[in-house]
């Protein structure tokens, strides 16, 4: 018998597949993000509990020897409600998770249901707080408690570790995993401006075979050089970036056969026309079935 | 002249921009306000602008090479996503139907779990009863002294009444509510729960053990003649308090129960499945739990009748029986 099966390669840990159909790209937050978020969930009701427990006190309600006790009820009576109410209320954020700007999501695409919160958070009081309490009550006189406790308190922080969605015990229960939220930023279209002419007055053009050569990864670097923004740089590094165009524009020229030489005043109109007429021929040849990923595709549909 | 537009994907995108920056603009709004407070226009504009934008992301995955484009599609749909597809329930009735229709329900789909609670309770209880009344030394196992608290089988039948029938207790009101709430039995409920996960054993060899403790306190009294005593001084409380200790246990041993046999689901997707109702049950286990604690730090020393103690302690157990059994049934 095969003590370990291998597993079929599974899709990224950051798509979720919507109820449209379509796969959406939910980055899955990170260990540090959540602990920030947590810890300022658990300050803030550790203030609401101080402040309720001074109120009893202030108004005679509490007697001395039972301060503690009374104290740990308050906490614990408004940190369960808490993450309850706030997950409920705020579609899957506490005010941490808020400031934090991640958020709960339920693991297979649907809505985020009640059961899953109460259960997540429910969860996070075995969890969490109980070995937590308990290893801050450790006395040498139970050693077996207090090592159970640590055992159970480690194998807690492990569970995230161990899985792609850094789900804990009460996610994996509840099905649900937390996500950074996404931020839409429109950048301008690159190839809806329209193309500079060379300063001697002719236009840039490209032949066909001279398009074959590179692939999406290339243009989407070039893209990415196309979009820095040359009116915020210091002379210095204004002068790199001229220095870069011209490494580049020579390593294209080169590769593509690109006969006339570049004059340096027209660098960034000769990389708009290239990227531009690139994009066009590769949006082409995908539209007929031929994908290519990077330069390298020659070598890889010949292999395959 | 103008090459630009003759771009497929550049024409695409300059078709549906204008579609896109309202979505944005909604989704704001959504998330501002919330979507029980938007119009009824914006609302459903919402939800056919996300449809769009979904179509959108799957097409320009297809036809356009643009970065910039992607990147702000995939971003957009995730977080309109997130939109439409938020919880929906309120508070209120969300509290009113755990009340009158899941919690019952759950405790009547889960009735034979919460059965082997009660028996192992039962069994242990007569196990401690025995083994007592075969050699009283037991009862030092089965109780750590602190848990006794000076009640053990050197004690005279004069101090064990006294315990019984004390009007002077150390502490009162919200001080006993806290203490009692955080007692002994309360941890006991939450790893009874909780350590169900680990294949059941946890469970009933707690539930046992705590049985065995009562049983063995049980026969020291009844070899002194305060039995029935002992009984009211428990019933009070503790008709409410260890049935929330069995159905704790009948929750862990339903998410043992998962693992042990999954049937014809994945071990993980059985105990998602049996989560749903556990979780009730722990729910159930704890409002008793405080139940439990306000009779005990309150009425517990108000009341010092044995005859009352028992009606009261009973009743409030035939309230929650009621409760199981009937709550949440359809009237069909």
């Amino acid at each position: 018998m095969k003590l370990f099966r291998r597993k079929k390669p599974r899709p990224s840990s950051d798509t979720i597949l919507s109820p449209e159909g379509v796969p959406l790209t939910l980055k899955v937050a990170g260990l540090g993000v959540r602990i920030a978020a947590q810890l300022t969930d658990l300050l803030l009701t550790l203030a609401a509990a101080g402040a309720t427990l001074i109120l009893l006190a202030v108004l005679n309600l509490t007697e001395p020897h039972t301060l503690f006790a009374i104290g740990a009820m308050l906490f614990f009576l408004t940190r369960v409600p808490y993450y309850v109410i706030t997950e409920l209320l705020w579609n899957g954020q506490t005010l941490g998770k808020r400031l934090m700007k991640i958020k709960v999501v339920s693991h297979d695409g649907r809505t985020l249901g009640t059961h899953a919160i109460v259960l997540r958070n429910l969860m996070k009081e075995a969890e969490i707080f109980l070995p937590g309490t308990l290893v801050l009550s450790l006395d040498a006189a139970s050693p077996i408690l207090s090592l159970t406790a640590l055992a159970w308190a480690i194998m807690a922080f492990l569970i995230p570790l161990l899985n792609p969605w850094r789900q804990r015990l009460g996610d994996l229960l509840a099905g649900t995993h937390v996500i950074h939220l996404p931020q839409p930023v429109l950048l301008k279209d690159l190839a809806r401006e329209t193309i500079p002419i060379e300063t001697d007055g002719t236009r840039i053009t490209f032949l066909s075979h001279q398009l074959d050569h590179y692939g999406a990864f290339e243009l989407q670097t070039l893209e990415t050089l196309l979009r820095a923004d040359t009116g915020k740089m210091t002379p210095t590094a204004y002068d790199n970036h001229r220095k870069t165009l011209a490494t580049i524009i020579e390593k294209i020229r080169r590769k593509i056969g690109y006969a006339d030489p570049v004059d340096p005043a027209d660098h960034p109109a000769f990389l708009q026309a290239f990227y531009t007429a690139q994009r066009a021929h590769l949006e082409q040849r995908q539209l007929f079935g031929d994908r290519r990923a990077d330069k390298h595709h020659a070598a890889a549909e010949t292999s395959a | 002249m103008d090459r630009t537009v003759t771009l497929r994907s550049a024409r695409f995108r300059a078709d549906r921009e204008a579609d896109w920056q309202l979505l944005e603009s909604l989704i704001t709004q959504a998330e501002r306000r919330g979507l029980q407070r938007m119009d009824f226009a914006s609302a459903r504009d919402l939800a056919a602008s996300y449809r769009r934008a979904t179509t959108s992301l799957a097409i320009a995955r297809e036809i356009s090479l643009d970065r910039a484009l992607l990147d702000y599609l995939e971003a957009l749909t995730a977080r309109a996503y997130l939109c439409v597809y938020a919880p929906q329930e309120r508070l209120g009735g969300l509290v009113h139907r755990f009340f009158t229709a899941s919690a019952p329900q759950a405790l009547r789909r889960s009735w034979v779990f919460i059965l082997a609670g009660f028996l192992c309770m039962a069994l242990g209880g007569l196990t401690g009863y025995l083994l007592y009344l075969e050699n009283p030394s037991w009862y030092f196992v089965f109780l750590p002294p602190e848990m006794a608290g000076g009640r053990t089988p050197d004690a005279t039948t004069a101090y064990l009444r006294s315990v019984i029938y004390s009007t002077d207790p150390d502490t009162t009101g919200l001080g006993a509510f806290a203490t009692f709430l955080f007692s002994h039995n309360t941890r006991i409920a939450i790893f009874v729960f909780g350590l169900g996960v680990f294949v059941c054993l946890p469970a009933i060899a707690l539930t046992f053990y705590n049985g065995l403790g009562l049983g063995a306190m049980l026969a020291l009294h009844v070899d002194r003649g305060l039995g029935w005593d002992l009984g009211g001084w428990l019933s009070i409380h503790g008709v409410t308090e260890l049935s929330a200790i069995c159905i704790a246990c009948g929750g862990g041993l339903q998410l043992g129960a998962a693992i042990l046999f999954p049937g014809p689901r994945a071990r993980r997707d059985a105990l998602q499945h049996a989560g749903r109702d556990a979780v009730k049950l722990a729910l159930v286990a704890a409002i008793m739990l405080v139940a439990a604690a306000i009779l005990e730090g309150f009425f517990r020393q108000i009341v010092q009748d044995m005859t009352i103690r028992y009606a009261v302690g009973w009743g409030v157990g035939l309230l929650w029986l009621t409760w199981a059994l009937l709550a949440g049934r359809s009237r069909a």
